[in-house]
């Protein structure tokens, strides 16, 4: 959602730019009416202007050069929206106040604004044809400043708008936009200074004193058919400087910012998915505040695409509430801070990384030759219909997050996913399609991590934990190399919401499972993971975000999986994973575990323990994570692509091909062959239940107790069986203690506190084999193991060691 | 499985390594936090049955729909696990049924590490530890383990389910188990042997 903000945003000062060209270019192409007698003489009786227009502009190609490039707008046109050969009208009315403030009023009447095409250099391929549709009012008021310059202030509402963006026939929009926007007090000076490529220049320095605006649009929508809507209200104010000359050569421009977001319990976005019956369900994030620093955006045409860089941006985000679905139900709120910048290495710049975005027009297809071969023919099919004058984007990216800390606060309790990093580059192409949009994106190529957990405070000591996220499969910290294509189709499983397909392709990847900051813990190295989604729908309802996946089957073969680490840790051997499910789900609903008793049973009141056990309150706030995985008995994929099965493999004593490299399959294997789950009779039965697994994860208070006597590694001293608790709230010393009392017991260190339960109705396991390598076929051990009617509950709470 | 996987390493495994690199006095604080993860709580299996118990679920056999409380005795309530040893179609199951009960604890530990010192058992001045020199998962034991109602039977079974034709299972002999357990020292994971 803050990307689309963002885009908004963007997109608005070019909207005036182009309505500003409309203006200055129109006058030639369109006669003025000569006023009779009457008018003439009502004019004079009045105090300012009023200009009314008809506009009919066709231009054939606006072209902007940059150091010999051109970026070519083709087909620009300015009409009526009923039909493209009529005028639109407009009307203007000027005057200037007693303090020399000219104020300039404007009514847009119903307009359509269009582009055939933009290329670069009369490139075959263009960016695809846009159309926007609005009409608005806006009321300017601008006057001189004492020291140069010119200050304002400004209104505007845009109503009843549509834009819509179309590649090779088919076309995607965001209707119904309405947007307005006031800012209380703007200037232009020319007095900006910047040295940045080496010499000084001087440049315009524009100011926005409390900016707001709201916006509401029907969400993206593809053939009618919409994922749902989009709404905001948003306050900064910003501060902006702007040079000519880009990064590269002579010309282009630069632009250095800085935004606040000002706190205010009136900001917010919100986007909401119609079921089936038109009721709406909101993902909501509000009461924001925060910050967007940007130093050095450059903007260049090159021979072949639009440059666009930065060398730093940083920031901060806060979202005092967050909503999904249930409306009364919060799941707390977050923080986030981030630092994206350039890091030169002075002794090999093969270890620069930089944040660029590469803009080039139509669909630049990928090497396939260079692919590998699990991906291949997906790849190959997914361009089929592409040719060298295709329209559609395609960009080249790259990016280096320094240091991002995402916190999240849980009824008052706060939790830092501390030390997060990532740097990579990739080639993507979007483009619509009959009904979707096509993304592909090939060679994306990068690394991120996590550190670990802060719980607490933002400078408590550094914990274990984040492997909580594998649940999301969301891992710890990955090298990776994919290439994946997807489609996206409007409609979620009812009414609104977004439907995938893809298929993916993870070479070589090393992913961290559990491991420390330093790199150091468990492993999974040399993995190829090939993943192939169908039919996976996301859809906000009435309890939580619902994600299904319709089917899904892929292979993870790891060819390492060690402990240290990932280089030369030792290693247990290969571990190869194949899964095959058919309408899984994963669901994120607010709440976490609520009245829970550790140890015991919860009364029938809910408030307290039903004889032995720890009573806990873990308050409104929190989140749970639910999991349903249908596994699926082998079979046939639907599209007839595949042969898919669940089976894991674990082979060890390879054969060595060089030091430390063994060849897969020379090995002793351990098969888990065919699982798969069932409603309870067999693998005939239905399988709607499945293997469920929910999460209630609050931050809570821990008891923490000493496991031995004597001093601990802080020095501090304490009997075998006392309690850790702090000494304050601000939890930087503690002592040990044998009985707290309640005071005390809210000084308990804090911990992540996860209510888990799994559950099935049948897991059966087909046969559990060994293989040899010196025989072809496995011989069985087990043939066959049910296991039924599980329900596992965990109540744990984690926290680090002292 | 893999969710399995995940799920359980999210659940109980929370391991963190020691800096290997000499510290800073003012880093050693925060690196004395990073030593691992201390879990505390319980897990409690078919405390009320399990899904198959649900008679409101019309999907599930009669022969499963039970009134599962924390006292029924019902055999149907606990899980079941059935393992085919044999040679397939022609031989029996071996089955550990009616699988129930909670296991509390405070203060089992998760940690991975390194040993590269100690372990001179002989006291003669050779460090065991120095020659293994790898990475561990250390799973530090609680003192006390506290086990309630816990119960399983050991069964052979003519069929995998109690729902396939011919259904015939024998029990060998019932466990309950209440009270307390010492479980002390620390439990060492590490690969050895060629990968």
């Amino acid at each position: 959602m803050k990307l689309l903000n963002s885009k908004l945003l963007n997109i608005k000062p070019l909207n005036t730019q182009l309505l500003l060209i409309g203006l200055s270019l129109s006058t030639s192409s369109f006669a003025l009416k000569a006023l009779d007698d009457a008018s003439l003489s009502g004019v004079q009786g009045q105090a300012g202007l009023t200009i009314e227009q008809s506009q009919l502009l066709n231009i054939g190609s606006l072209t902007y050069t940059d150091d010999g490039n051109d970026l070519s707008i083709e087909g620009l046109r300015f009409s009526s929206q009923t039909n493209v050969d009529e005028v639109a009208s407009r009307t203007y009315i000027m005057d200037v106040s007693e303090d020399g403030t000219l104020r300039v009023q404007s009514d847009i009447k119903p307009t359509q604004m269009h582009i055939d095409g933009i290329r670069i250099n009369n490139s075959a391929a263009s960016f695809g044809d846009f159309t926007l549709n609005y009409e608005a009012v806006t009321n300017f008021n601008i006057k001189g400043m004492a020291g140069g310059g010119l200050e304002g202030s400004f209104t505007v509402g845009i109503s009843n708008a549509d834009m819509i963006w179309k590649t090779n026939g088919h076309s995607m929009s965001f209707d119904n936009i309405g947007y307005n926007a006031s800012v209380d007090n703007f200037t232009f000076e020319y007095d900006a200074i910047d040295n940045s490529k080496g010499f000084i220049r001087t440049g315009l320095d524009i100011g926005m004193d409390n900016f707001d605006f709201s916006f509401s649009t029907g969400a993206l929508s593809l053939a009618g058919v919409s994922l749902g809507e989009l709404a905001g209200d948003l306050a900064l104010s910003a501060n902006a400087q702007i040079f000519a000359g880009g990064r590269y050569g002579d010309e282009g421009l630069t632009f250095h910012s800085q935004v606040s977001i000002l706190s205010d319990t009136d900001n917010y976005v919100r986007f909401t998915d119609y079921d089936s019956v038109g009721e709406g369900n909101d993902l909501f994030m509000g009461d924001f505040s925060g910050s967007v620093n940007l130093t050095n955006l450059t903007l260049d045409v090159e021979s072949d695409h639009l440059a666009i860089g930065f060398d730093q941006m940083d920031g901060s985000f806060k979202a005092g509430t967050i909503l999904i679905g249930d409306s009364s139900k919060p799941i707390g709120s977050i923080e986030l801070e981030f630092l994206l910048s350039d890091y030169i290495d002075a002794g090999n710049s093969a270890n620069n990384r930089y944040n660029r975005f590469q803009l080039y027009p139509g669909i630049r297809q990928p090497d396939f030759a260079a692919m590998p071969d699990q991906i291949k023919s997906y790849a190959e099919s997914f361009y089929f219909d592409q040719t060298p004058t295709s329209e559609g984007l395609s960009l080249a990216t790259q990016w280096n997050l320094t240091n991002a800390e995402l916190s999240y606060i849980d009824d008052g309790r706060l939790v830092v996913f501390s030390g997060i990093q990532s740097f990579g580059s990739a080639n993507t192409t979007i483009d619509v399609r009959d009904k979707k949009i096509a993304i592909g994106i090939s060679d994306l190529k990068g690394s991120y991590s996590i550190d670990g957990l802060r719980v607490g405070n933002k400078t408590a000591p550094l914990q274990g934990g984040a492997e909580l996220l594998l649940s999301l499969e969301v891992y710890q910290a990955m090298d990776f190399d994919i290439d994946g294509f997807t489609e996206i189709t409007a409609g979620g499983a009812s009414g609104g919401g977004i439907r995938i397909d893809g298929d993916y392709f993870f070479s070589n990847s090393n992913i961290g499972l559990s491991i420390d900051e330093n790199g150091e813990g468990i492993w999974a190295t040399g993995v190829n993971y090939d993943i192939h989604l169908r039919d996976i729908t996301f859809d906000v309802e009435g309890d939580g975000l619902k994600i299904n996946r319709g089917e899904q089957w892929s292979t993870m073969d790891i060819t390492n999986l060690r402990w240290g680490n990932k280089e030369t840790g030792t290693s247990l051997g290969r571990v190869k994973l194949e899964r095959f499910e058919k309408n899984s789900l994963l669901a994120i609903m607010p709440g976490g575990a609520g009245q829970v008793c550790v140890g015991g049973s919860l009364n029938a009141a809910g408030d307290g323990c039903s004889g032995v056990g720890r009573f806990e309150d873990r308050g409104e706030q929190g989140m749970t994570v639910s999991l349903k995985a249908a596994f699926a008995n082998a079979g046939t994929t639907t599209d007839g692509t595949a042969i898919a099965r669940n089976r894991l493999t674990w082979e060890n004593n390879r054969t060595e091909n060089s030091p430390g490299e063994y060849i897969n399959d020379t090995g002793t294997q351990i098969i888990f062959d065919n699982y798969s789950t069932n409603d309870g009779t067999g693998t005939t039965d239905s399988n709607d239940y499945g293997l469920q697994a929910n999460l209630n994860i609050d931050v809570f208070e821990t008891k923490v107790l000493k496991k031995s006597t004597g001093t601990d590694a802080n020095g501090v001293a304490g009997n075998l069986g006392d309690e850790l608790i702090y000494d304050s709230s601000a939890r930087d010393s503690y002592v040990y203690i044998a009985s707290p009392d309640a005071a005390q017991k809210t000084l308990r260190p804090l911990g992540f506190a996860v209510q888990g339960n799994v559950s099935f109705k049948e897991l059966n396991i087909d046969a559990v084999q060994l293989k040899h390598p010196n025989v072809a076929t496995p011989q069985t051990v087990f043939y066959g193991v049910v296991m039924q009617n599980l329900d596992l509950t965990t109540n744990l709470t984690a926290t680090p060691i002292q | 499985m893999k969710k399995i996987i995940m799920n359980v390493f999210a659940l109980i495994y929370f391991p963190c390594v020691i800096a290997l690199e000499p510290l800073a006095e003012d880093e050693l604080k925060n690196i004395l936090g990073q030593g691992g993860v201390y879990l505390t709580g319980d897990i409690t299996i078919n405390e009320t049955g399990g899904p198959l118990n649900n008679a409101a679920d019309a999907s599930n056999p009669a022969v499963w729909q039970k009134n599962c409380t924390t006292a029924s005795t019902d055999k149907r309530c606990g899980a079941r696990i059935a393992v085919n040893a044999g040679d397939g179609v022609n031989s029996g199951w071996l089955v550990l049924d009616n699988i129930r009960g909670r296991f509390s604890f405070e203060g089992m530990t998760l940690k991975t590490r390194t040993i590269n010192s100690g372990f001179d058992d002989d006291g003669n001045g050779t460090s065991d530890g120095a020659a293994f020199n790898g990475d561990v998962l250390e799973i530090g034991l609680p003192n006390t383990i506290k086990y309630t109602n816990v119960s399983y039977t050991l069964a052979n079974s003519s069929t995998a389910r109690p729902t396939d034709v011919g259904f015939n299972q024998t029990d060998i002999f019932n466990v309950k188990i209440d009270g307390d357990i010492s479980l002390q020292g620390n439990l060492l994971l590490f690969p050895t042997g060629n990968p």
